[in-house]
């Protein structure tokens, strides 16, 4: 198989999966553009994939370690042996009726992604990234809307009307973590008319381009909204037909009465923002034809839930839901299921709770695909048995990473590894790979086929993008998807019935009068081209119990939070005189955060293409008082770590915030290796370790932490 | 005047980079097998600028490729007749098999744009896409510039698109043949 020319397929450089076009010449992959028929654009981390594919540091064999977990000690071994040794462990488990403790830790790239499929069937857990990443978030819209936004759903930018508002509240939209195409919308918004605002500690790529940078404090998010919010209603500004009719009966009122003494004055002392500037953004947001926002989970301090829920019901009151310029609210593109449909293991009646021995004090929370959020903590604890691991890079990027890898090396009484197995699919030897057992040579995103359709506007419309080969993988690599698939037939046959992937993308294909031959021939998407507005309207409701916004959460009463709170994320006031500074984890276009990906390719590491290491930003006021000056050594101090690096002097973020680049200070990788990065997830403590103040939040602080700065 | 031109708009660069690398990779300037961070050649590079202390600043960015100077320094520095500034298109170019590799062009130079390939002995630089453009394509860093911000044609046009899109032309950045732009400051 060589090809030729222009193919379209999918990026995968990082989460946001942008469709591209590969152009190819006797085998080889010679450039990569956005596709002009999906949104357009690719960044520069899919411009640096070529980079990727052609890495010195592939991995081309199956790998079984031969010294102890961390050493990085590996012999080759063949497919065969390799998965005899996972099918026995698997068998094993099941046999013993524990199942449940095989975690999958992976990316799902579409809701029937065939590891998921897998797990399911099998009776094993899902791991994403989702407590650090958004899961709070989309939380938030179940409970309000009933609907999923998660971080691939930012407002539809192209579709702010002239005078519509964008907020970007902690939000790195020039960052390249959504499509490709986010910054030129926002752009030609601004263009058009519409106002960009920015509320970030951090002078953002974002806030150079912004009418109005707003360096709030993080965690301050929450207050700054119900400021907001308080002065829309208090002044009679909100959207009095939206709220009649869509919202619940009676929450209104409840809202009214709760953000009484939430002035603009009384969150200004909290957020760090003048109360005229809250009055002054809420005025221009009740007047705005359209009010968009994008955020993550929040601000940087990981006020998650709280802050999802004000932010929902600022879209509410100003009526700013699956209209033009607001939050959408995308279909599913109708896909068929592929019978017989696993259920996958039920966790009410394991009696399983993802803080295990904790689950009294913190089942107020459910989230989504959270059962082992918390690694280290679940294997501590029993319950995780066998960790197989793909996309992903948690000995570098999980925080506290300390914590994880001294829990995949502790043994139990009988001097074996709690964690029984623990398999690493890598396109390159990562930190993670150091701790596997078996490490697997997985094919990279331009060798694989992939069928993706996450409820994802931005990149897939209501519609469907695929990914194929266009080169040939090297050595032995297969793609996780199908060892996956081979797993199944071997122990869940059932379920696995299908011949290979493309047969299992086949049927789901179907009911669209689709395959993958023929969506490769139509040129890899297909759409409904319709995103629709105000779909409520016509099916009667949106997708709560009550067919109603929920502006009030009752199940949350016991927990004091029927209501959002405005009070910072507790790491905030904790021994401000000890760490007086807070440790912002940042991210920047050329990284993806996962590791190996970005930070071991030669073009994103490059000073000149892209981003060599990551000094510690310090604000120059902040500095002179310390003394520091720039390019000197100095030494970051936190509660659970402690790491040296470079200081850079910068008028671009808050006086009392420093900011590190994440994703640094790997040992594997030539390239990865190379410059003075530093790891900031030695100074974040174990999710695990403290959930009295970061489960309670909805998600995790593992973007901001206290820290002191001593030359 | 016979001069193409870039006009670069710095209301909307972004420094994300993303026309550097697509410049690398149409260009063939990277061995992706033994390819290290900073020793690959570019044909154009990020520069920024900040105004102001916190919280009272702005910061620009803008890229900067061979500026297809007027009279262009490199050309009489080359001592072997290897740069020429081409009459029809105003595009200075470099002859890779005339280039004796002295590298006083690279000297010469007052942006700092000028690459050597050291295992072959001859400089190189941005030649505006030249095959390309004449086959009716646009330069690759216009074709992939993730927010529009560069423009390619006759440098009289762009002027005249800039003057007729409200946008302030940076005259001391634009001394040569690039066209340095940005939104009218209100």
């Amino acid at each position: 198989m060589k090809k030729n020319g222009w193919i379209p397929t999918v990026c995968y450089q990082c989460k946001a999966e942008c469709a591209i076009m590969v152009r190819v010449e006797d085998g080889c992959i010679k450039e990569i553009r956005g596709n002009p028929k999906g949104r357009g654009k690719a960044c520069v981390k899919g411009m640096a994939g070529i980079s990727l594919e052609y890495n010195k540091d592939r991995l081309t064999q199956p790998l079984k370690r031969t010294g102890k977990r961390g050493e990085g000690k590996f012999e080759p071994i063949s497919w065969d042996e390799a998965l005899d040794i996972i099918t026995d462990k698997l068998k094993a488990l099941k046999d013993r009726g524990e199942a449940h403790k095989l975690t999958a830790s992976f990316f799902p790239h579409s809701i029937t992604d065939p590891k998921w499929r897998f797990l399911n069937a099998y009776g094993g857990f899902i791991n994403t990234a989702l407590p650090h990443c958004d899961s709070a978030k989309i939380v938030a819209c179940i409970k309000t809307m009933g609907g999923v936004p998660n971080h691939h759903l930012p407002p539809a930018w192209y579709t702010v009307p002239k005078d519509g508002i964008m907020i970007l509240a902690g939000r790195h939209a020039f960052g390249g973590l959504d499509d490709a195409s986010v910054p030129l919308h926002i752009l030609d918004a601004k263009a058009r008319g519409a106002k960009l605002v920015v509320l970030d500690p951090i002078f953002t790529a974002d806030a150079a381009k912004a009418d109005w940078w707003i360096p709030i404090n993080p965690a301050g998010d929450t207050a700054f909204f119900l400021g907001m919010i308080n002065h829309i209603i208090t002044n009679d500004l909100y959207n009095k037909k939206f709220v009649e009719n869509w919202v619940r009966e009676g929450d209104f009122d409840k809202l009214k009465d709760y953000i009484e003494d939430k002035t603009p004055e009384a969150m200004s002392k909290i957020c760090d923002v003048p109360a005229a500037d809250i009055r002054k953004l809420a005025d221009e947001c009740a007047k705005a034809p359209s009010v968009g926002v994008d955020s993550f989970k929040g601000i940087m301090l990981g006020q998650a839930l709280d802050f999802g829920h004000a932010w929902n019901i600022f879209l509410a009151v100003t009526g700013n839901i699956d209209n033009p310029g607001g939050q959408p609210l995308p279909d599913l593109t109708p896909m068929s299921p592929v019978e017989p449909v696993p259920a996958g293991p039920d966790l009410h009646e394991l009696g399983w709770h993802r803080t295990g021995k904790d689950k009294d004090t913190f089942s107020h929370y459910s989230f989504i695909m959270e059962p082992t959020w918390y690694q280290a903590q679940a294997i501590k604890n029993g319950d995780l048995k066998v960790l197989i691991n793909s996309e992903a890079n948690p000995a570098l990027t999980e925080m506290g990473q300390k914590e994880w890898s001294d829990a995949v090396c502790m043994t139990g009484d009988n001097d074996e590894y709690k964690l029984e197995l623990l398999v690493s699919y890598e396109i390159m030897l990562s930190e993670t790979s150091k701790y596997a057992d078996l490490v697997l040579p997985d094919k990279s995103y331009f060798e694989r086929w992939e069928l993706l359709y996450m409820p994802w506007f931005y990149n897939f419309e209501t519609g469907i993008l695929l990914r194929q080969p266009v080169v040939e993988a090297p050595g032995e690599c297969r793609h996780s998807n199908n060892v996956f698939i081979e797993l199944g037939k071997r122990l869940v046959p059932e379920y696995f019935s299908f011949k290979d992937d493309v047969e299992y993308y086949d049927i789901q294909l179907a009911g669209l009068g689709l395959s993958v031959k023929k969506l490769q021939d139509m040129g890899g998407l297909w759409s409904t081209r319709a995103m629709g507005f105000k779909k409520y309207e016509q099916s009667g409701g949106f997708g709560t119990p009550s067919g109603k916004l929920h502006l009030y959460w009752e199940d949350l009463e016991g927990a004091n939070q029927a209501m959002p709170r405005p009070g910072l994320a507790p790491e905030y006031e904790v021994e401000i005189d000890k760490y007086p500074f807070i440790l912002i984890s940042y991210r920047t276009i050329f990284h993806s955060g996962a590791g190996q990906w970005t930070l071991n390719n030669p073009q994103l590491r490059d000073k000149v293409s892209g981003f060599f290491d990551n000094p510690l930003l310090i604000n120059e006021a902040a500095a002179a008082k310390l003394n520091i000056k720039d390019g000197e050594t100095i030494t970051i101090t936190s509660r659970t770590g402690q790491v040296k690096c470079k200081a850079k002097l910068t008028e671009r973020i808050r006086p009392d915030c420093v900011g590190l680049a994440h994703g640094f200070g790997s040992t594997v990788g030539t390239t990865a290796t190379m410059g003075e990065g530093v790891n900031d997830n030695i100074l974040i403590p174990d999710a695990g370790s403290t959930l009295n103040w970061q489960d309670v939040v909805g998600g995790e602080s593992h973007v901001s932490t206290r820290v002191r700065i001593e030359k | 005047m016979k001069q193409l031109s870039l006009m670069i708009d710095l209301s909307r660069c972004i420094g994300c980079k993303t026309c550097i690398v697509a410049c690398q990779n149409f260009h063939g300037l990277v061995d992706y097998e033994a390819a290290l961070p900073n020793e690959i050649p570019f044909y154009l590079r990020v520069e920024s600028k900040r105004e102001g202390v916190y919280p009272e600043i702005s910061v620009n960015s803008w890229v900067v490729p061979c500026q297809h100077c007027k009279n262009a320094p490199c050309i009489k520095a080359c001592k072997s007749d290897a740069i020429t500034k081409d009459p029809h298109t105003g595009i200075v170019r470099i002859n890779k098999e005339k280039c004796s590799g002295e590298k006083d062009c690279i000297e010469a130079c007052p942006y700092n744009v000028i690459q050597f390939n050291k295992q072959e002995n001859y400089a190189h630089k941005c030649d505006l896409c030249f095959d390309l453009i004449h086959a009716g394509g646009t330069p690759v860093c216009v074709e992939t510039c993730m927010t529009d911000a560069i423009s390619f044609g006759e440098k009289s046009l762009l002027r005249q698109q800039a003057q007729d899109e409200g946008k302030e032309i940076l005259k001391k950045m634009s001394a040569q043949s690039i066209l340095y732009v940005q939104n009218q400051q209100v």
